[in-house]
């Protein structure tokens, strides 16, 4: 027995003698008497009473399960009496055993019982039928089932990004239309303006550039004027300028509110109050599943999971055993490769530079394609830039030795600054020289512009890059060529920053090309397929798998950052420029505002007041210092919370060791008053539970008797339940 | 009901309306399913109790459950002889507590008895070992399932001893969030 239980663990636990000499019997009735004082225990006796309020009629549930010999304590065989039968975690046998000792001779489930019990579980059924009858309307949910098991969580995540950004826009576009659109086209006031009109000299690069018949149509800012709707507080450039605010408005809500959710769930609750690998080890495997390809699906899911952990694990063990000198070797790299960074930022800004001068620079007589290419110089080159430099970034975080989710969030980090800082500075250049007539249009167009090439990028990226590259590695995959790009994966960060970026773009562009959200929405639809496509047929798994939650917080941010820029580009543009004189729903008024300010005007005298000290300082201030001094108590009782739970855990493990401790010595005091007596043989078979044994909490106990395991000799079973 | 069946008498039916968490109608159609794993075993008239039992291989065939890495151990948790032969009643026990109805403390038991390899009522380093390598079909090497051990006994053993006893993975799995609808067989 000593052999056994060194083997059964690893354990090297001291064995007294008295449980190398107890026969079978003493330590049966020894578990008894166990059994009966830790089901006494207030702990146990509580833990029923709150399940018993949790849980429906007749499915009550035990803690605990009870022995069934007549040598039971009176209480205990009381609450055995009490629960109902089939949630005893007996056998069948033992269960119609129980049913005879309550003496329940007559049909207990009456025809009512039945049926009602029926129809509980048929409702049940039917609740999870529609449940899950809605999650497949969710669009693609299938897809990402797919994406999920093979390629992990983390691709799966920047298609959730997709269909969140889709979301997004199609409500973007239903206020759209609803507030800007519709008045214009139902309260026209000269009834010859068509949305679409072709004339002479339109061709189809028109398209490309948005100049020609796209420019007379409400695609631009300039389609817009001042229809028959025309109230003081109801008119079409107020609905314009509302339905822009609304928009932002509405965008920054939805990406706030999913971004904080996000931030709760993962960064804030950290590591420590986590129980990952519990839950995928014993939770993880779904017993519903009975199709081989769902299996290898699930397989693959969790061995992707467990790899993650063990790659953190291993990272963590490698920083563990650096030494001073590695740690000043590795720092001072670090330090070398941000200047390097810095320094490439700093060369891509001054490329885009000079970029948007050339383009800026009119130049008529030149070849119709030779303008288009100009036109579209900056942002080829703001692409180009876009696209070399995140993967120089890339192999600069590979270098630097972080974890790989700290590696995919820093390469994150600087490409987005890179893109937003290149758009802005695109914007920047532009304003400085827009001094022409409906020069909103003009903006319209660049943004526009960079809308469509983006989408571009990506087509060509898809098949003239990767799917080519995925022919030459199938065909020839031994050439020099397909030995150094190596398989494709399908790098996350570099998507969603392209996400990011669009998205950025259509804000930034909203107020000057109102049509653009209608735009991204084909766009998004079309990319999903695109990178759908891509990534089924030409990627393979990536070997290291990061964390994609933190990462997917990220995207969230990002995506709050490009909604910024776009707030603080377009209230820089309303305040510092007066609309055009001759194009454009504001036609006339020296600022945009003016329409509001005639608005508030006409307003009754006490809203008048109110309104304009709702916007003054005197109420913004103190508005702020508010929210500030809330925020700090917020973050005060977070912190007291958390020294709280690192308490509280000390005192579990240590009050669950006393408790145990406890018992022992019982037990051993109980046991010598019973070592004259015997107690009836009884042989439990391989399914009754003993429900504990006992364990060495720690050393020392002063009468040097440790006792090792004592369970009930269930190695031999025996099949025949005699019940005594 | 009004449907005469001569496989169990009323008293047996409603024996087992009581004992598992299925309706009659539930029980009927599970008789259905463990004879057609062996018609010409298993016989029609139940009313003598005979004592039928199913080798594991019938029974590890069922498509509910070929594909369930668990399967053996489940098998041989519900089983009389502890070996995987199933009588009928193992096999409404064994569905009955797999089924949406079952309590999660009861699930909890038997989902221990289950990972519990070596049937010491502890989960010993050596259990979750053998658990590890059945979920991933022994894809990982040994360093990685040591340390995936580690970490797991880590996250749940409340008392230190190293290893975990029913009242400690009761607590673990008590609170998590699926472990309810992965344990689940739906037959």
């Amino acid at each position: 027995m000593e052999d056994k239980e060194c083997n059964s663990g690893g354990f090297m636990r001291l064995v007294s003698e008295e449980s190398c000499s107890s026969t079978v019997t003493d330590e049966l009735c020894v578990n008894n008497y166990q059994t009966e004082i830790f089901n006494q225990l207030p702990s146990s006796l509580a833990r029923r009473r709150t399940h018993h309020h949790h849980q429906d009629r007749g499915t009550t549930e035990t803690s605990h399960p009870v022995e069934k010999h007549p040598g039971l304590a009176g209480e205990a065989r009381d609450r055995a009496l009490t629960q109902p039968i089939r949630s005893l975690p007996v056998c069948m046998q033992r269960k119609r055993e129980a049913r005879d000792l309550r003496h329940l001779q007559t049909r207990t489930v009456g025809r009512w019982e039945s049926w009602k019990r029926n129809q509980s579980i048929n409702r049940k059924r039917l609740g999870e039928q529609v449940g899950e009858a809605m999650s497949r309307l969710l669009p693609w949910s299938s897809t990402f089932h797919t994406i999920e098991g093979r390629f992990g969580v983390g691709v799966k995540a920047y298609f959730v990004f997709l269909r969140y950004l889709l979301y997004l826009n199609l409500l973007l576009c239903l206020v759209i239309g609803g507030t800007i659109l519709t008045p214009t086209v139902v309260y026209d006031s000269d009834g010859d303006r068509g949305l679409l009109r072709f004339e002479g000299n339109d061709s189809v690069l028109d398209f490309f550039v948005g100049s020609g018949f796209l420019e007379r149509s409400p695609v631009f800012y300039g389609f817009y004027a001042r229809s028959s709707l025309d109230l003081l507080c109801l008119n079409t450039p107020l609905l314009f300028l509302l339905g822009t605010l609304t928009v932002l408005i509405l965008s920054l809500v939805m990406v706030v509110r999913r971004t904080v959710v996000g931030y709760k769930h993962t960064w804030l609750l950290g590591n420590h109050y986590h129980i990952h690998m519990s839950y995928k080890v014993f939770c993880g495997w779904d017993f519903c599943i009975h199709d081989p390809e769902a299996a290898a699906l699930k397989l693959s899911f969790i061995r992707n999971e467990l790899k993650l952990y063990l790659e953190e694990e291993r990272f963590q063990q490698r920083e563990a055993r650096r030494t001073l000198g590695q740690w000043a070797h590795l720092y001072s790299l670090r330090g070398l490769l941000h200047f390097l960074v810095l320094v490439l930022l700093g060369g891509a800004f001054c490329l885009i530079y000079y970029a948007t001068m050339a383009s800026q620079a009119e130049r008529s007589g030149d070849y119709l394609i030779l303008r288009v290419l100009l036109h579209y110089l900056p942002p080829v080159v703001i692409t180009l830039v876009n696209f070399f430099l995140p993967h120089v970034f890339r192999h600069i975080a590979f270098l630097e030795d972080y974890s790989i989710t700290t590696q995919v969030n820093a390469t994150l980090v600087r490409s987005i600054f890179l893109k937003l800082a290149s758009l802005g500075m695109y914007l920047f250049f532009l304003f400085k020289n827009s001094q022409q007539e409906c020069w909103e249009n003009q903006f319209g167009k660049e943004m526009y512009k960079l809308s469509v090439f983006d989408f571009l990028a990506c087509f060509c990226n898809t098949f003239f890059i990767a799917y080519p590259r995925k022919w030459l590695v199938d065909r020839y995959p031994s050439s020099w060529l397909a030995r150094l790009s190596g398989k494709q994966h399908f790098l996350i960060p570099f998507n969603v920053l392209d996400l990011v970026y669009s998205q950025t773009v259509t804000w930034v562009g909203l107020f000057y090309c109102p049509m653009l959200p209608f735009i991204e929405t084909v766009k998004l639809t079309a990319i999903f397929y695109i990178k759908k496509l891509t990534v089924l047929q030409c990627c393979v798994p990536a070997q290291r798998m990061f964390r994609a939650s933190s990462s997917s917080v990220l995207f969230h941010f990002m995506l709050l950052l490009g909604l910024i820029m776009a707030v603080i580009t377009l209230g820089s543009n309303l305040h510092q420029f007066e609309p055009s004189s001759s194009c454009g729903p504001f036609v006339g008024s020296a600022t945009v505002f003016n329409v509001t300010a005639a608005c508030v005007d006409s307003l009754p005298g006490p809203a008048q007041s109110t309104l304009r000290y709702l916007s003054s300082e005197a109420f913004v201030l103190p508005l702020i210092l508010a929210q500030i001094v809330v925020l700090t108590s917020f973050e005060s009782r977070r912190r007291a919370n958390g020294k709280a739970i690192e308490r509280l855990k000390d005192m579990l493990v240590m009050s669950t060791s006393d408790k145990h401790f406890l018992l022992k010595q019982h037990t051993l005091s109980l046991r010598r008053r019973k070592k004259t007596f015997k107690a009836p043989t009884t042989v439990s078979g391989t399914r009754e539970g003993s429900p504990t044994t006992m364990k060495d909490p720690s050393a020392g106990i002063g009468e040097g008797s440790h006792i090792a395991q004592l369970k009930d000799p269930s190695a031999q079973p025996t099949g025949d339940d005699s019940p005594s | 009901m009004g449907n005469k069946q001569t496989i169990f008498t009323a008293q047996q039916l409603d024996a087992y309306q009581d004992c598992t968490f299925f309706t009659r109608k539930e029980i009927l159609r599970l008789f259905d399913r463990y004879r057609d794993l062996a018609p010409q075993l298993v016989p029609l008239d139940y009313t003598d109790q005979p004592d039928v039992r199913l080798p594991y291989e019938l029974i590890g065939s069922m498509p509910e459950l070929k594909d369930n890495p668990f399967r053996q151990r489940i098998a041989e948790v519900f089983s009389e002889d502890g070996e995987g032969n199933m009588t009928l009643d193992d096999f409404l026990d064994m569905f009955s507590v797999l089924s949406e109805m079952a309590p999660r403390d009861l699930k909890a038991y038997y989902a221990f008895k289950i990972y519990d390899f070596n049937n010491d009522d502890f989960l010993c380093k050596s259990d979750l070992e053998k658990t590890l390598n059945k979920l991933t079909r022994n894809e990982l090497t040994e360093d990685e399932v040591r340390m995936v051990c580690e970490k797991v006994i880590d996250e749940a053993d409340l008392d230190n001893d190293g290893r975990l006893s029913l009242e400690d993975f009761q607590h673990m799995i008590v609170r998590a969030p699926d472990f309810l609808s992965t344990f689940h067989i739906r037959i």
